[in-house]
This record gives C-alpha cells, sequence and structure tokens, in this order.
C-alpha cells in the first residue's frame, strides 16, 4: 500500500499539467443550444439555478456551475443574470463566502449560514474566468476577496497536506471526533492554477497536487475507490455518518481531473475500472463490499467512463452521449462539463 | 480612477466632507456637533488584509474602480453645472411610484446642489426609447437579474449601445440593497455594514429601514457609538413621524440608558402640544425597572421608578405592576412586592405574578397562601415549579408546626415526587417523624437522598429515624458514611448511649402502652436534644389526626400513582404501610458469622457468660432490650463478681427501658452495685414507676415515687411537670401552678402549657 502511494506521488509530480483550455478559451465550449436547453429547463428568470433532484432548491454549487457554463457558452447576458441573483441571495457571509442553501419555500430563503467550499470554488472560478475574459475587475476582485476567505476558513494543512475542509462550520477536529472529514470531489482542479496567478493566500498548487495524492491514498475496499466523503484523521477512511460508496459526488473527480490536464493511466485507469462494473455504466458503488447499489444510465453520468476512455485509449464516446437532452439538473450539468471538455481538447473522439 | 476611489472607497469622510450633509442622505454618521469621523465603517473589519476593504466593496457594487464613467460627479469640482440625467425621475412621476419619485429627487438634490426638480415631473416629452423604457419596468418592480440580463442582451443586439449611466448606479445600489437586506435577516452584521458603508446612496430617509439594519448591525458587533450616531442621524434628518418614534424604539434593546437619553433629547413636540417621544419615556422607564428586577444592582432613577408606578395604578394592565413586584422583590422589600404582584394578579392570573406572589408570601412566613396560590402553575415553567415546591417545602417545615389540610397533602405529595425535590422531600421526612410516622419519614429520607445523595440534613433525618426505628446497623453505615463530615450525625451515638448506660430515661417511657409514642423533635434538624412530653399534652386528639393524614395520604399516593411508585421503589421496599406498633426488627444486614453483631437471634443459654453480657449491651446498643435482659440473665451466671453487677446492672436498664419498673427493680437487686450505680438505677427506677404509676391512674403512687426519688437526686424538668399533673388529677391546683411556674421559669415549654391547663381549668370553675 505505502509503495503503491509513494509510487503515484512521483507520477504526480511528472504528469501535474496546468489546465490547457481555461487558458485560451476565446470561443464558447458549450453550444448555444445546449445552453438554451439547459437554460429553459434549470435557470429560471430571476437567475435561480433549481436542482429539480432535490426539491427545487437552490445551492452555491449550483449558482457556480450555472456561471461557469454561461461563461463556458459565452453568454454574457446570461452570466450577469446569474450573478446578479447570485450576489444579492448567497453572498451575504461575514467573511465574503456563499451561504450554501437557498429554499423557494422557506422565509427567509437562507436560514444556515453555513458554506460549501466546492460551491465557493464555483463561483470564484467562473468569476476569474469571466473577469479576466470580459476585462471586469469586479468580477476578479470578488474571486480574489472569496479565494482570500477560503484560505482561512476552509484549508487547512495537516501532515504536509493542504486540506480542503467541504464547509466552515462542521468538519473540522473541533466539530467532529473522526474530524477533518473531506470531499475529494470539491477539488475543482482546474481551478487551482487559475487561483494561483490571483492570489497567493494559499498555495493553490500545492492544494491541487496535494488533492491528486489524496485522491490515490482514498482508494479502499474491493474496487478501490475513494468515498464520496473520507476521514483525513489518521489513515484515509469512509467518514463516520455518511454512507461509505462512491457516490453522486466521487463520480464527478475523474472528470474534473481530465479537464485539469490529467491524462496518465496510473491516475485515470483505476478509477475508470473501479467505477464501472460492467466495463461499460457507470455505478454507484458500496465501498466494503465492492458490490453496484445503482447502476446509472443517464448520459451525464455514463459520459465519464467514456470520456477516459477517450483520454487514454482514443475511444470515440458513444452516440447516445455525444447529444445533450437535459434530464435532471445534476447530470445535465456534468453532461455539458464533459461535452464543452471533448470539443475543445478531444474532438477526435466526437 | 481617482474619482471612483473618491465615492467608492470607505474613507467616507471625505465624501461626508464634499457631499456634507444633504436632506435624506447619510454619508457618514456624523457627531451631533457636527465633527467627522475620519475613520471608515468597513475599516472596522479586518477580513482581508491582504487587500484593502475597499476593493471587496466595489466588487460587491458590481461596477469597477477602474472604469471611472459611472459615478456621478464628486461635488468638490465645482467646474460647469453638470448635466442632471432625470430619466428615472420622470419614468417614476409617469408611474405614479411617489416613493421612488420622492428617494430619486433626494438622491439627485445630493448629488447635485443646484439642481431643483421640475415643477411638474410627469409633463415630460414622451420617452423615445421603448427598450429603456422596459428597462426602467424592471427596475421598477425590483427585478434586478433580469434588468441584468435586459441591458446584456441590447449589448450583444447592438454593439454599440451603453446604458444610462444612471440606470446602471441604480441597479448596483439597488442589487446592494437586496444584499443587505438578507444579510441582515441572516445576522450576517459585518456584511451589512460593509454593503452599507460602501454604498452610501443607500443610507436615505426614503429607505430609512436600510438605515435602521446598518444601526442594528453596528450595535451587534460592540459598536454602539456607531449605532447610536445612526440613529441620531435619522432623528436629526428624516421627518416622518412613525418612523422617528420606530427610529427609538429600535434603538431601546440595542442602546444603553446613556444614548438613548442622547436619541430621546432629540424629540419633538406633536402638533397637539405633545412630546413625540412621550411614550417611548414610558417604554424607558418600564425598561430600567424591569432590568432592575432581574438584576439588583441595578439602580433605577426615581423619576423612571415613580412613572411605572404612575403607569401601573392608573392602567388596567398587568404587566406594569409586574415588572414593580419583580423590581421590590429583588430589593427584598417583600411587602411591597406583594402589593404589586397582587394587583397584576388580580388583573391578570398569569404565571409571573403568581409566581412572584408566592415568593412574596414566602417572604413573610405565609407558604399556605403561597402553595394555594402557584399550584395551578406548577407546571408551566422551572421557574413555578421551583416555586411551588419551595412553598411546600416551607409549608412542611413551619415552626410551630401547622396542620396542613388532608386535601393538600394529598396534591403536595404527587408534586414532590414528580419534582424530585430533595428538599420538599425532606421536610416531608421531618413531617412525618414529628407525627411519628418512623417508617414513613424513612421512607421519606431516603428518598431525598436518592435526589440528593449527599444530603447531610436527610442524612441526619434517616439516621435519626433508624434509631428510632432501632435499626443501629443501619444507623452505624450512615454514621460511616458521614465519618469526618458531620459532627451531629457522628455524635448521635454517643449521645444515645450516654443516655441508655445513664439511665437517662427514654422519652418513649411516657408513652400510653400500645399507641404509638409521641416524640415531638424540631422539625428543622437542630442539634437541642428533644425533651419528653407531657403525656396530658401528647394525648390531644390532634396528633394522631395528623399522624393517620399524612399515613394514609401518602399511602393512597403511592398506590395511586405509578409514576410515583417507579421513582419512589425503593422507599416502598423498605417503607412498609405506616404502623402505630413498634416496628419489627429490621431483617438484618449481619449474617451469623458477622463477628461482633447480635443482629440474628440466639438463645443466650448456649452462650458463655462473658459472651452473654458483650451480647447483652450489644442488643442495648440496637435497642433490643427485651433480647437483651435475657442476654443479661445468662451474664448474671458469671464467676466474676464484676460480671455479674454488669449484668444485673444491665438487666436493669434492659428493663426500664421497655417500662418494666417491677422488674428493672428485681434486676437491680441480684448483684451487687457500686454506690453510684445503686443511686442511679434507684432513680431510674422511681422516675419510671412514677410514670407507670400515673399512667396507670394512680397519681398518689406516682407522687410517692417522685417524693423518694426527690430524695436521692435532683428533680428533672420533665419529672415536675408529671408531678404537675399528678397534683391536677388530685384536684391540688395550687400545688400543681406553683411546679408548673417553676418549671415555666426555666423556659420550658411544657411549664407554661401546664400553667395554661390550670388557669383553663379555673376558668371553668368560676
Amino acid at each position: 500500500m505505502k509503495r503503491r502511494i509513494l509510487l503515484f506521488l512521483l507520477l504526480a509530480a511528472f504528469t501535474w499539467h496546468e489546465p490547457v483550455m481555461a487558458q485560451n478559451a476565446s470561443k464558447p465550449t458549450v453550444k448555444p443550444q445546449d445552453w438554451q436547453a439547459y437554460k429553459a429547463r434549470f435557470v429560471n428568470e430571476s437567475g435561480r439555478v433549481i436542482d429539480d433532484g432535490n426539491g427545487n432548491i437552490s445551492h452555491s454549487e449550483g449558482q457556480g456551475y450555472g456561471l461557469w457554463l454561461a461563461f463556458l457558452a459565452g453568454s454574457k447576458a446570461d452570466f450577469d443574470l446569474i450573478w446578479s441573483f447570485t450576489r444579492k441571495e448567497f453572498l451575504l457571509r461575514d467573511d465574503g463566502l456563499a451561504v450554501w442553501k437557498w429554499d423557494p419555500n422557506s422565509t427567509p430563503h437562507v436560514t444556515d449560514s453555513n458554506n460549501a467550499s466546492d460551491g465557493d470554488i464555483l463561483i470564484a472560478y467562473a468569476l476569474a474566468l469571466a473577469g479576466s475574459q470580459w476585462g471586469r475587475n469586479d468580477l476578479i476582485e470578488t474571486a480574489e476577496t472569496m479565494m482570500r476567505a477560503l484560505s482561512k476558513s476552509n484549508i487547512i494543512e495537516r501532515q504536509d497536506r493542504l486540506l480542503l475542509l467541504p464547509g466552515a462550520q462542521g468538519f473540522s477536529e473541533g466539530d467532529r471526533e473522526d474530524g477533518p472529514v473531506i470531499n475529494l470531489s470539491y477539488w475543482i482542479f482546474e481551478a487551482f492554477p487559475k487561483f494561483a496567478a490571483l492570489d497567493q493566500s494559499s498555495d493553490w498548487k500545492k492544494l491541487g497536487s496535494d488533492g491528486l495524492w489524496l485522491v490515490n491514498a482514498s482508494r479502499v475496499g474491493p474496487r478501490s475507490l475513494p468515498a464520496d466523503w473520507m476521514s483525513a484523521k489518521t489513515r484515509l477512511r469512509p467518514a463516520e455518518g455518511f454512507p461509505p460508496e462512491f457516490g453522486y459526488n466521487a463520480l464527478r473527480i475523474p472528470l474534473y481531473m481530465m479537464r485539469a490536464g490529467v491524462t496518465d493511466r496510473a491516475r485515470l485507469g483505476p478509477l475508470r475500472k473501479g467505477m464501472s462494473p460492467d466495463g461499460t455504466n457507470l455505478a454507484i458503488i458500496d465501498i466494503p463490499s465492492g458490490t453496484a447499489t445503482t447502476t446509472l444510465s443517464d448520459p451525464g453520468y455514463a459520459i465519464i467512463p467514456a470520456l477516459i476512455d477517450c483520454v487514454l485509449d482514443r475511444k470515440k464516446l458513444p452516440d447516445r452521449v455525444k447529444t445533450f437532452e437535459p434530464t435532471l439538473y445534476y447530470p445535465s450539468t456534468l453532461h455539458l462539463l464533459s461535452l464543452s471538455f471533448a470539443y475543445s481538447q478531444h474532438p477526435e473522439c466526437l | 480612477m481617482k474619482k471612483s476611489t473618491l465615492i467608492i472607497a470607505p474613507i467616507i469622510a471625505a465624501i461626508a466632507g464634499g457631499i456634507a450633509i444633504k436632506q435624506g442622505y447619510i454619508p457618514v454618521f456624523t457627531a451631533a456637533n457636527g465633527s467627522v469621523r475620519s475613520t471608515s465603517l468597513a475599516a472596522d473589519v479586518d477580513l482581508y488584509p491582504a487587500k484593502a476593504n475597499d476593493e471587496y466593496e466595489v466588487a460587491q457594487s458590481g461596477r469597477s474602480p477602474k472604469t471611472p464613467a459611472p459615478t456621478p460627479p464628486a461635488p468638490a469640482t465645482t467646474t460647469p453645472p453638470p448635466k442632471v440625467d432625470e430619466t428615472a425621475l420622470r419614468y417614476f412621476a409617469r408611474q405614479g411610484d411617489k416613493r421612488r419619485l420622492e428617494a430619486e429627487i433626494a438622491r439627485l438634490r445630493a448629488l447635485y446642489p443646484g439642481w431643483t426638480p421640475p415643477a411638474d415631473p410627469t409633463a415630460i416629452a414622451p420617452q423615445t426609447d421603448p427598450a429603456l423604457d422596459a428597462m426602467w419596468k424592471l427596475f421598477a418592480a425590483g427585478k434586478l437579474p433580469e434588468l441584468r440580463k435586459a441591458i446584456g442582451d441590447r449589448q450583444t443586439a447592438e454593439p454599440g449601445w451603453k446604458p444610462p449611466a444612471d440606470l446602471m448606479d441604480r441597479l448596483a445600489v439597488a442589487e446592494s440593497r437586496d444584499q443587505l437586506i438578507n444579510a441582515s435577516n441572516l445576522k450576517q452584521y459585518d456584511t451589512v455594514i460593509r454593503i452599507g458603508s460602501s454604498n452610501t446612496s443607500l443610507l436615505t430617509c426614503s429607505d430609512v429601514d436600510v438605515l435602521w439594519r446598518v444601526a442594528e448591525a453596528f450595535a451587534k458587533t460592540d459598536r454602539t457609538a456607531r449605532a447610536k450616531d445612526a440613529y441620531a442621524y435619522i432623528l436629526d434628518n428624516c421627518t416622518k413621524p412613525e418612523e422617528r418614534l420606530a427610529t427609538v424604539q429600535k434603538a431601546l434593546p440595542l442602546l444603553p440608558r446613556a444614548d438613548l437619553d442622547a436619541l430621546l433629547a432629540r424629540e419633538k413636540s406633536t402638533p397637539d402640544g405633545g412630546k413625540e417621544f412621550d411614550s417611548i419615556r414610558n417604554d424607558l422607564a418600564r425598561k430600567a425597572v424591569a432590568d432592575a428586577g432581574t438584576d439588583p444592582k441595578l439602580v433605577v432613577p426615581p423619576a423612571d421608578l415613580s412613572r411605572v408606578e404612575k403607569l401601573a395604578n392608573d392602567g388596567t394592565e398587568p404587566s406594569d405592576p409586574l415588572i414593580l413586584g419583580w423590581y421590590y422583590l429583588r430589593r427584598n422589600d417583600v411587602s411591597a412586592a406583594e402589593k404589586w404582584f397582587k394587583l397584576s394578579h388580580e388583573r391578570e392570573n398569569s404565571a409571573s405574578a403568581a409566581q412572584g406572589l408566592a415568593l412574596a408570601m414566602i417572604a413573610q412566613k405565609r407558604p399556605a397562601e403561597a402553595e394555594a396560590t402557584v399550584y395551578a402553575w406548577r407546571d408551566s415553567s422551572d421557574g413555578t415549579r421551583a416555586v411551588y415546591m419551595a412553598a411546600v417545602a416551607n409549608l412542611l417545615a413551619q415552626d410551630p408546626p401547622v396542620e396542613i389540610p388532608a386535601a393538600i397533602l394529598q396534591r403536595m405529595v404527587p408534586e414532590v415526587a414528580k419534582a424530585k425535590d430533595a428538599n420538599a422531600a425532606q421536610q416531608l421526612g421531618w413531617y412525618a417523624y414529628l407525627l411519628n410516622q418512623f417508617e414513613t419519614a424513612s421512607g421519606w429520607f431516603s428518598t431525598a437522598l436518592q435526589w440528593k445523595p449527599d444530603d447531610e440534613p436527610s442524612s441526619y433525618g434517616l439516621v435519626l429515624t433508624r434509631q428510632q426505628l432501632g435499626d443501629a446497623t443501619g444507623v452505624a453505615a450512615i454514621q460511616r458514611r458521614w465519618a469526618g463530615r458531620s459532627e451531629r450525625i457522628a455524635r448521635l451515638g454517643e449521645e444515645r448511649n450516654t443516655r441508655q448506660r445513664g439511665l437517662v430515661p427514654s422519652p418513649e417511657l411516657f408513652g400510653t402502652p400500645g399507641a404509638a409514642t409521641l416524640q415531638p423533635l424540631p422539625l428543622q434538624p437542630v442539634t437541642s436534644s428533644p425533651g419528653p412530653a407531657n403525656p396530658a399534652i401528647s394525648s390531644t386528639p390532634l396528633r394522631p389526626t395528623l399522624a393517620d393524614q399524612v399515613a394514609e395520604t401518602i399511602a393512597r399516593t403511592q398506590a395511586s400513582q405509578p409514576q410515583y411508585r417507579q421513582a419512589q421503589e425503593l422507599q416502598v421496599q423498605r417503607a412498609p404501610p405506616p404502623s402505630r406498633e413498634r416496628p419489627r426488627r429490621p431483617a438484618g444486614n449481619a449474617g451469623p458469622r458477622a463477628p461482633t453483631g447480635c443482629t440474628t437471634t440466639i438463645n443466650p443459654q448456649v452462650l458463655s457468660p462473658e459472651s452473654a453480657l458483650t451480647r447483652g449491651w450489644c442488643l442495648m446498643d440496637i435497642n433490643r432490650p427485651l433480647e437483651a435482659a435475657a442476654a443479661f440473665e445468662r451474664g448474671l451466671l458469671s464467676r466474676s463478681e464484676s460480671a455479674r453487677s454488669d449484668a444485673a446492672y444491665g438487666q436493669s436498664l434492659a428493663y426500664l427501658r421497655v417500662g418494666l419498673a417491677d422488674r428493672a427493680a428485681v434486676a437491680a437487686s441480684k448483684a451487687r452495685q457500686v454506690p453510684s450505680r445503686q443511686v442511679e438505677l434507684d432513680t431510674a427506677l422511681l422516675a419510671s414507676r412514677a410514670t407507670e404509676a400515673f399512667n396507670a391512674g394512680r397519681p398518689n403512687e406516682a407522687l410517692l415515687a417522685l417524693d423518694q426519688r426527690a430524695r436521692i437526686a435532683p428533680e428533672r424538668n420533665d419529672l415536675m411537670i408529671l408531678r404537675g399533673y399528678a397534683y391536677l388529677k388530685l384536684n391540688r391546683v395550687a400545688d400543681a401552678l406553683r411546679v408548673f411556674e417553676a418549671v415555666a421559669a426555666t423556659g420550658n415549654r411544657d411549664g407554661l402549657r401546664g400553667i395554661a391547663t390550670v388557669n383553663a381549668i379555673r376558668k371553668r370553675e368560676y
């Protein structure tokens, strides 16, 4: 075990690339008609991104995805729409971060002031991208404020590794017996080089490379997969109080890795193999037993293993995942991010 | 760049100096004397040490400080009069939106000091840009994200088109306002202050709610001086009466009194000649009195106190007298407290009024009234329950004790069990003890100890009760547990031994055979030893009746209340139904092999005389005198003269203990005694004989024994009392009175009662 980790650590040093896409995204990588379809289904007229698989609530993650996709689709007007709502309704915390949840059925709509660090990273990343691309310093400055606040509220160093706490409250050693608890799908790997260029309050590149190291160190159980929620108290293990599964959170880890430029088989191969017991479809895996509890057939999920095949073996994407039809908010979001990556980086797989 | 920094940077003092204090604006919260604070509002928030706060604020406002175009000109630049954009003004006027029209006029006035609003804003040339008109419509409807999108869509469609700077400004400010309100609702006060300080145009009389929220944010983040300045700004600049009143009301719970007085000083006269904050002054006085009702150290200005008293007397509300009640109670003026609580209670029977009234009654030693007052509210809060329990405990602990009606006892007992109140349980123990219900008393003391294991008074009660029940093992167990921690528990055995061996007659000797022996004890566990009661007094009907009530009440409650039974499990086991018989011996804890004990029943004939002698004293120690007498009988067979003398002495004491004076006399004669013991035994025998004779209705014999005894020992008070009653039985009233008066002169209560009895007899006779 130890040897394998060491080996991967070495590999990480050689295979960590700067993301290529974000640097020169001059033309839209989300097709206008796909964005229109997505927007018509999940973004309401006031700029709220609706999680229709989750009681029609909104969250900072969804607003961040909405901003990012609007940017990738090149739609300034939609970006401004979503940003206006996000700023008014989410950017309320004293530390400058976003509150994590907005419920249309409660008054006030926000009742919990905690944050979710993936939502903050997504929002700050989208703001930084749009700010640089469109020459909007107001957006860049808000992004920088959020980076500093993340450094202060959510990033800690333990055993020489930088850890991203999922929220300012509830996940640290002081908050939980098995704390700190981390969620590796909160590492939006491609954002960190961008952050590093704008802000020095954290060693963002180290946060990224430590994240990649943690993904490997987290792979446990018969199928050698990370659980959604891992305790980093000592040796990494599935956290108490959460199902010990490779679930809806963790399944996006390889997508984030590929988008950030990770291409090597040693990293992607085990995830590809582990997540897909039948060789094709992505499944939710119970970590201790290694059994698939749910097979996910939505093209937004199915495209992820197919994309790994494309990156590793230049395999073409199956037809059913090449076209976009909105289904539910979450898989549809992953679908557009995957397609955007394929269009810009691997047109040969289309 | 410079211009925008001037506007946006949180060094708002610059603006304050420049824009000055314009109607409807609050660029910075200026002090009353017009001096300007030079520190920024946001500078207090040090969250972003890497960068100045202003940059974050800029970002929040949605505008870029590096693109100076949309910012309104600073008034410092006095060059040609700027062109005033009246688009919004006209739009609102056409829409008939008075609130926004007013706000816009105030805003433009502040920005352009020389500007006068058009006489008729509606009479304006027709709108030539329907798309822009639609945008203003979105703005007026508060659809800000939609407006952003509309602007973006138009810019995409018409690349050369630029939105009016006024629209962009107002949109950014409106977004900030929404953000501020949301942050305020979520108690994110730093955010509120940050937005407020970087959007000074939000801080106007036309939107006083925002001002209130910013002031609240200051107060909640320990910047009360800033909060006061904000409220003062409103009072200095804003004119709507209801908003002015609400401003002081909002400040009321947030600011210290001195700051509130500074705000009240900004009061204006109302058209009808009144003062606009009169109602506030009432509230303020009420708050001062109410605060002082929870903190006895607070000093209330006399004017406030008399204001509230006047309000309480003049009005019909229960709340004013109530706060006065608590005020006086906290200052130990219980009669004033009772007066006000009573008034409140009459106006409305509330939990708080009942609670306060009961406390005042308890403090004035009227626990029965307190119990009756707060009983109905006993379950409404922890406070009322505690007060109810205090009333119960005080009612039980009254000295001298009073009879508690059966119905009251009946309802108190389950409440004590429910509350698991150790003090009240202890008092029930003393109450039962007083009535000679030792089994019941033992049960309550044990229960009290279950609820409060280290309670010394309850342990003391229990040890006294066990002594009464003859449970020497139990007594010793408690003494071991309290060794070195309670002197009175430790010394209990010594006193008892002294009394038994030293031949002080046990109080039981005066009891009527077959009935419960009465031994009045102080309800409070005080150290004075109980004096024996006069039989004539103790046979008054009050005691048995009371005892029956307690016994029945407790027994009934135990049977009918499952939850009580559960809580009392231990007690139920230990306390069999109260009985008027002498308790049976407790089932021995010490087994037959216990080396030193004597709790097992053994035929003393199998023992050596020496062992039997030891066992005799041991049995005396655990108050089993008849068995002891048998053991001493065996001890009399010893070859040692001193042992035989000891055995005779012991047997005599044993018979005396059970009131068998004749047998005691026989026993005393079985072996020679040293003179001192002989005198000791004789005095005890004669005392016992006197009592026995009196109880048997033979007062002459009683007097004979007393006279004999008086020759060898001074007469004790209790025996003098006995003598007095013996005289009375023989109609020697004058002799009786003389004896009683002699006893009463020592402060003895029984002597006083004797005198009272003599007087009663004389009254009847005349």
